[in-house]
This record gives C-alpha cells, sequence and structure tokens, in this order.
C-alpha cells in the first residue's frame, strides 16, 4: 500500500501569551479507508507570465462521475519572493484566497461542479498578480483518476 | 511577531512512486503584501457536532479582505467519519478521519462563509484556527 504522509507545524512564540506549537500528522487515504491514495499528477513547476486564470489540473476531469465521493489532495506553493506578488486561488470560480510570497495551501478536493447554476467546473484555478513571471509549484495526490479523452479538433 | 507553517510531504521511494517524496516547506504567516506579521487570531477552537445540520465555521462578512489562513482537523479516528467543507456554497472537499488542511481565506463577500457540514449524526469533532489581519 503507498503510505503518503501530510504534516504541519504551526509555530509562534509571540502570537499569544502562550507559546503556540501545534504539529498534525496524517496518511493520505482513500475516501473512507485505510488503503493509501496511489495516484498523482507528480509535482508541477511553472514560471507563470501573466496574469491569465489557469486551470492547473487540466489533465483531471471536474465533476466526473471518476471522482464521485473520492479522495484528493491539493498543494500549491508561491515560490516568488516578492512580497507584494500573489496568486489567486479559485475553485469552482469561486475565490478561496491569495497565496502571497512563500504561501502555500494544501486542501482536499472533492472536484464537485459549481451549485451555483454558472456550469462552471470544479476546477482549482491561479492567476498571478503580476506578469513579470513568477514561479509556481503543485501536485495533487489522488484516487480515480479519469483523464479527458484525445480530442484532434483544432478548431 | 512571527508565526510560522511548516509542511512537510512524504512518501517512501517506491511507494506513491518509483522516487521518493520529500517535501519541506515553510512560510511566515504575513499580511497582504507586506513582511508585517499577522497578528490576530480567532484561537484554536472544537466544536463538536451531533447532527448532519451544516454550520458556519466563519463568516465572510466578518472579516475584511485579508491573508488570513485556516487551519482544519477532523480529530475523528473512525475512517469513515467526515466534514464536507464549504466555501461560499461550494464544495472545497471532504476531511476524513485525522485529516488537516490548511488555506488562504480571502473573506472578499460577505457569501464567503466556511461552513462545514459532518457526514453522519454521530459525535464529530472538529478542531480550527483562524489567522486574521
Amino acid at each position: 500500500m503507498a503510505t503518503t504522509t501530510a504534516a504541519i507545524t504551526l509555530t509562534s512564540t509571540d502570537l499569544l501569551t502562550d507559546a503556540l506549537s501545534l504539529s498534525a500528522t496524517n496518511t493520505l487515504y482513500k475516501a473512507g479507508t485505510t488503503v493509501g491514495l496511489d495516484q498523482t499528477t507528480g509535482m508541477a513547476r511553472a514560471y507563470l507570465t501573466a496574469t491569465t486564470v489557469v486551470d492547473i489540473f487540466p489533465q483531471l476531469i471536474e465533476g466526473s462521475i471518476a471522482f464521485e465521493n473520492k479522495s484528493s489532495w491539493v498543494y500549491i506553493c508561491n515560490k516568488s519572493e516578492d512580497e507584494t506578488e500573489y496568486i489567486t486561488v479559485k475553485i469552482c470560480e469561486n475565490e478561496i484566497g491569495r497565496l502571497y510570497a512563500g504561501d502555500y495551501l494544501w486542501m482536499p478536493w472533492s472536484m464537485r461542479e459549481s451549485v451555483n447554476a454558472n456550469n462552471h467546473h470544479g476546477d482549482v484555478t491561479v492567476a498571478p498578480s503580476v506578469a513579470t513571471g513568477m514561479w509556481l509549484e503543485w501536485t495533487c495526490i489522488n484516487e480515480g483518476t479519469e483523464y479527458p479523452t484525445e480530442n484532434l479538433v483544432t478548431a | 511577531m512571527a508565526i510560522t507553517a511548516e509542511l512537510t510531504l512524504t512518501s517512501a521511494a517506491g511507494d506513491l512512486t518509483t522516487d521518493a517524496l520529500a517535501l519541506s516547506t515553510s512560510t511566515s504567516l504575513t499580511k497582504a503584501g507586506l513582511s508585517t506579521a499577522i497578528s490576530q487570531t480567532a484561537g484554536l477552537a472544537r466544536k463538536t457536532t451531533e447532527s448532519t445540520s451544516q454550520y458556519t465555521l466563519f463568516d465572510g462578512d466578518a472579516y475584511s479582505d485579508g491573508a488570513h489562513k485556516i487551519y482544519l482537523k477532523n480529530t475523528e479516528s473512525t475512517a469513515g467519519l467526515y466534514f464536507v467543507i464549504e466555501i461560499n456554497s461550494e464544495q472545497m472537499g471532504k476531511l476524513y478521519a485525522g485529516d488537516w488542511a490548511f488555506f488562504p481565506w480571502e473573506a472578499n463577500a460577505d457569501t464567503n462563509d466556511i461552513k462545514i457540514t459532518p457526514s453522519t449524526s454521530a459525535s464529530h469533532t472538529l478542531e480550527y484556527m483562524l489567522f486574521y489581519e
């Protein structure tokens, strides 16, 4: 069984009167089981030079029956070192938040289609704040991958 | 003032993939576009639910835009128990037993609430924390 572990440590000596030292670790399992997740899109690293909204997992079909009740985890990191630069992260066209330089997220992803009657897929998208170039990293660790079928139409 | 969030993702060679996964990244939680640390928190909280009703964890109307960060953890140990996480009524994902998540929250709309729905009416406990500016 594939064993993948995700851990986080949140620390601060001066946010509160008491020190903050919070740790959490979990093994990534298939939904509702203790069987490890065994598929991944691989770690992507890209230099985005436009503020265009990008679907970072185009190879996965969101809203597909293959993903229903499945477990998927998304990691995204803004590798910029300029504190003013950020990426806007959305799901179903709805803004989750902004990742500023060095920030990352780790979140579950249901890949569900939008419920807001706008026919948006459950895409996870990013949009850089500047067009001068930003490095990003991302990956998805999942189960039940379904890929788009071949489409050679050019128009 | 400083708050540090360190993430590690690991998997041995030949497990998830042929090569080992050993990702480690750390960030200091700062205010939007600044190097100034976030200085406010809603505190580390726990909520135990005993129905499948939806609960609002964080109300988008109660916070201004910002580089807020949210930490969530399902503290249950029974594999099938989960919380559905929604943002602005869109399903983000499900947190199964032992799972945790850490993500930014823009709170850019009054409707950008963070809501949870337990999978069953059995006792489910979620731990959560908000860092905000």
